[in-house]
């Protein structure tokens, strides 16, 4: 007999999640929620990279359409959202490389038996995660540094 | 399989436009507000290599993103159609394509 996890008088939370569990579905570790930035980041580069074809028409209009274009985002408003894209680059590039050596097995670690106190997957890698973050944080300043100054 | 050399082939371009991103990000944004003069820009336009850097960056990137984006379409709503999703997005993927390339190749 089959049982479904959503109805019954043990409730438990459906396995597909879909935006929702974006959020929260559980017990979440740091790495779930790296999931949600990596895509959060992506749909806003997607949406980034849209408007900047729809901007790059305007060079078809001759120089002083471009002009005209470069003086209208050279406000504070877009400087910062100038800098909001590259810090989502910078997640967004540093979070995929760290998926993709996961993902393809070369920073799992050796295998151990299980023995107690037993130390799962994620955490064995957490250190490339942390290191990850640190790059992060410190590409993230320095940018800021440059945009400021 | 199709779906694992979608995967790898999401894993290639990533790397690729770690570098290339990187590179324009670094040029037109982080460098002298000079780049993005008419001249400077006119000037790039007019460079055969600087016009295969940004075809290679712009079918990169297209992929990139809208295979990202079928992914996420997929988890949200997982009784879509895969095959009008793919063909959907095939049919976006190529018009934005078609009028980023315009722009490069008409200016050179």
């Amino acid at each position: 007999m089959t049982t479904n996890a959503t109805s019954g008088e043990n409730r438990h939370l459906p396995n597909r999640l879909g935006i929702k569990g974006w959020i929260w579905g559980g017990n979440y570790t740091i790495e779930r929620y790296l999931y949600t930035l990596h895509r959060i980041t992506g749909l806003g580069l997607l949406l980034y990279i849209t408007l900047h074809l729809v901007m790059n028409g305007f060079r078809l209009g001759g120089a002083e359409s471009w002009t005209d274009l470069m003086s209208f985002f050279s406000g504070p408003g877009f400087k910062f959202g100038e800098y909001l894209v590259m810090a989502a680059f910078i997640i967004h590039a540093l979070n995929g490389g760290r998926l993709i050596l996961q993902h393809l097995g070369y920073t799992l670690g050796k295998p151990k038996p299980p023995v107690y106190p037993y130390v799962d997957s994620l955490r064995r890698r957490r250190p490339i995660l942390w290191i990850m973050l640190f790059i992060i944080a410190a590409l993230a300043i320095y940018v800021l540094v440059e945009f400021v100054t | 399989m199709r779906e694992t050399k979608l995967k790898i082939l999401q894993y290639i371009t990533g790397i690729a436009l770690f570098f290339f991103v990187g590179t324009h990000l670094i040029i037109s944004h982080l460098g002298s507000e000079e780049v993005t003069e008419w001249t400077s820009v006119a000037d790039r336009a007019a460079n055969s290599g600087w016009l295969v850097f940004y075809i290679i960056l712009l079918l990169f990137g297209l992929y990139h993103g809208i295979h990202g984006l079928r992914t996420i379409i997929l988890e949200a709503l997982p009784r879509l159609s895969v095959k009008s999703l793919d063909f959907t997005l095939v049919i976006i993927g190529l018009a934005i394509f078609g009028y980023a390339l315009y722009i490069p190749v008409s200016a050179f």
